[in-house]
């Protein structure tokens, strides 16, 4: 399915179509099912991201709110406050690398700022080209090969700036590792 | 069940399998069919052994040898020459005293205790046979068989403490859940793990599941409670399926959900996860994550254990602390005690990181000195280097220079000298790192993390790291020193959570044990004239 129309910016959000809304209808039952008959947000939220390409676009989370029986602004307050969700529109690979003190004392600093010159853009920001979203991120929990980072699901350690280009290759070319 | 003479053991876990242990594991298994080697030798997949920096590792039993940075291209050679003709591939070898040392229980001096991780790297973490067949579920079975509130004396007895920080006594925690009169009563996991520097609770997850889903069904049967939920952190993706999958074998084996073992106790348990806010760490905090909501602290008192959980008593403990608990019940309180120091029972894991030769988790009895961990552990600093400092407890801990090598670690010690344990942070710097700038990532961490429900959190974590900032950067205004100072005794004294208490830990003893480090940046600053005006 074509999923460009819903991952633009907000402002300019179509309608939803009636496969989204039995898609959206789909994914909260299932969740209440999962959770005896509590839901989780973030599990819906998780697989929200995974299908409208790394963000939550506005008529999205208007349809959710409706479906799990909540306030659209509730719903904002909730997505706004985790770092690995967005209602930003993100590129199609999110860069997350670990700042945190552990990676820092193994070079961090130098993964951050190869990381922009090889991407051309500041933490926050999208590649001209969609790609790549580039994030800072608190620690990841595998300092144990810090320096870290992760790209979507896959985590990458021990790196050094001379790794960085052939793990950016591989995930343009669609690869995990 | 058939019988291999020789068994290799491969740890698959999310820090191995970044450095190739699937493909390792592949290949050896080709190698090992392409040489007809497939009835004597049996390959097996374990979780985390907790060792991280020898690479791809491979252990040969009975043989009892250990292979590190193993590659695919070395397979063929450990099978030819140490499977087919006895001859140990000795480049590969890892030595023999860190192996057994680090590794597996071994009976010299020196070695880890393993209680919390008993099973870690010995069992597959997907099998509950496995899990089973070393006493797994025995200690449910026995907890079944007392009173509830026989279960919980033992904990008291045993003066188990938490292992997430605070180091609250388990066995009151469970005690007041159990007093409280209520139909309903949580269970709940703190799997969080947010704290930079842990990766313990990973290792425990991965490795060890079961051992989390035993527990929690002993803490529902003992406190009256029927539903446990583990709040993982979101990127800990391997965690969460392994303990999903934990969950679905033991409710198929009959040993949580429904009639609990034929007693008729039932108990379900729920995975919920994390989106990557280090305060959802904080009790109340992950308590409003589970509720939907964003995930900010609530008012203390009451506390969980009166009104939790959707209002309702909750039991809140950490992974570590949890996986405390079947080896209690199955050994008695005095085994426990045995272990560690007066003030603190048992053992606690330690994540060690930074510039450290051996990098990972060790397990060992409370009132271990640094150097210890340092030195005899962690096999001392990279490159021969002098330590530059430590931080231990994570980035809400202390900053320690090498005086402090040779206090005992416990939370006797914690008090009277000034050292964080939290929750088992050792982070070595070794002599060429610079303070400052760490110590601005740190501030730069609490302002990032800051929920920003209280002021002086909110908006002291800003000016931290804005002072911070210009001790690097050396434009630090003369009374910069004095104004930090005031911060950190305001943040410690009115922030209304943990996160904004502990912020200055870092600051406070860096300021303490460092003190010409800041002192020479401040001499060396000069404040830009833009900001003299405005001054
Ligand atoms: C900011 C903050 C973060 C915390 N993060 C964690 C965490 O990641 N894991 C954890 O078990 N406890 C964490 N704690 C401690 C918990 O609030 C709580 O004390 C603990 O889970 C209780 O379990 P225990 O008694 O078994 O230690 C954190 C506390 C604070 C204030
Ligand atoms: S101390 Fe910080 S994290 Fe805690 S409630 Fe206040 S602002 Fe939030
Ligand atoms: S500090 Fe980077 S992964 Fe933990």
């Amino acid at each position: 399915m074509e999923l460009d129309n819903v991952t633009r910016p907000v402002g300019q959000a179509q309608p939803l179509s009636d496969e989204d809304r039995r898609f959206l209808r789909e994914l909260v039952e299932t969740n209440r099912i999962e959770h005896h008959g509590r839901l989780s947000y973030m599990d819906i939220m998780f697989d929200l991201e995974h299908r409208y390409g790394n963000s939550l676009p506005g008529p999205v989370l208007g349809e959710v709110a409706r479906l799990v029986g909540t306030s659209p602004a509730q719903l904002n307050g909730f997505v706004t406050f985790y770092t690995m969700l967005s209602t930003a529109p993100r590129g199609k690979h999110v860069v997350r690398v670990c700042t945190s003190g552990p990676c820092h004392v193994s070079g961090a600093p130098a993964i951050l700022s190869s990381l922009r010159q090889l991407l051309g853009v500041g933490i926050g920001e999208t590649t001209p080209d969609g790609e790549f979203t580039l994030e800072g991120s608190s620690c990841l929990g595998i300092c144990g090969v810090s320096p870290a980072l992760m790209i979507d699901d896959d985590a990458y350690g021990n790196l050094t700036p001379e790794d960085l280009p052939r793990i950016l290759d591989t995930k343009r070319a669609g690869g995990a590792q | 069940m058939k019988l291999f003479s020789t068994q290799i053991v491969v740890p698959v876990d999310s820090n191995s399998v970044l450095q190739g242990a699937l493909e390792v594991k592949h290949v050896l298994e080709e190698t090992i069919a392409r040489f007809n080697l497939g009835s004597q030798v049996s390959v097996v997949e374990t979780g985390a052994l907790g060792i991280y920096d020898q690479g791809v590792v491979l252990a040969v039993f009975p043989d009892d040898v250990y292979y590190g940075g193993v590659k695919p291209v070395d397979v063929e050679e450990i099978v030819t020459e140490h499977l087919l003709k006895g001859r140990v591939v000795s480049r590969l070898v890892i030595d023999r005293n860190l192996s057994s040392r680090r590794l597996v229980e071994k009976e010299t001096g020196l070695s880890q205790q393993k209680i919390v991780l008993r099973n870690a790297g010995l069992i597959d973490p997907q099998s509950i046979d496995e899990y089973i067949a070393r006493d797994g579920y025995a200690a449910l079975a026995k907890a079944l068989a007392m009173q509830p509130g026989e279960v919980i004396q033992i904990l008291t007895d045993s003066k188990l403490q938490g292992r997430g920080g605070a180091g609250f006594p388990t066995g009151l925690k469970w005690e007041m859940v159990a007093k409280e009169q209520s139909d309903e009563k949580y269970i709940v996991c703190n799997a969080d793990e947010g704290e930079p520097g842990t990766f313990k609770d990973r290792l425990i997850l991965e490795g060890d599941p079961h051992s989390i889903v035993e527990a929690m069904t002993i803490a529902g049967y003992a406190t009256g409670a029927h539903v446990g939920i583990v709040y993982i952190r979101g990127e800990y993706f391997m965690s969460i399926a392994r303990l999903k999958n934990a969950i679905k074998d033991a409710t198929e084996y009959g040993l949580i959900v429904k009639d609990v073992m034929g007693t008729g106790f039932q108990f379900d348990i729920e995975v919920y996860r994390g989106g990557g806010a280090y305060v959802c760490g904080e009790e109340f905090a992950l308590l409003e994550s589970i509720e939907n909501r964003r995930g900010e602290p609530r008012n203390k008192p009451p506390f969980p254990p009166q009104h939790g959980l959707f209002g309702k008593p909750t039991v809140v403990n950490n992974v570590e602390t949890f996986a405390n608990v079947p080896p209690i019940l199955l050994n008695g309180s005095d085994w426990f005690k045995s272990f560690g120091t007066p003030s603190s029972a048992g053992t606690k894991v330690f994540s060690l990181s930074g510039d450290i030769v051996n990098r990972g988790i060790v397990e060992v009895p409370f009132g271990v000195t640094l150097r210890e961990l340092v030195f005899d552990f962690g096999g001392g600093v990279k490159g021969g280097k002098h330590i530059g400092f430590i931080q231990t407890g994570g980035s809400a801990g202390t900053v320690l220079s090498d005086k402090y090598l040779d206090i005992p670690l416990d939370f006797a010690s914690m008090k009277t000298n000034n050292v964080s344990i939290g929750s088992g942070v050792i982070l070595v710097a070794g002599g060429d790192v610079p303070l400052l700038p760490f110590l601005a990532e740190v501030a730069h961490f609490f302002w990032h993390e800051s929920c920003g429900k209280c002021t002086p959190c909110r908006e002291g974590t800003l000016q931290i790291k804005a002072i911070m900032d210009s001790l690097v950067n050396r434009t630090a205004d003369p009374a910069s020193l004095q104004r930090l100072g005031t911060l950190l005794d305001l943040l410690s004294d009115t922030s209304f959570c943990g996160l904004g208490q502990a912020a200055p830990l870092a600051f406070e003893s860096a300021l303490r044990n460092f003190p010409e480090v800041f002192d020479r940046a401040l001499a060396e600053s000069h404040v830009p004239e833009a900001c003299q005006e405005e001054a």
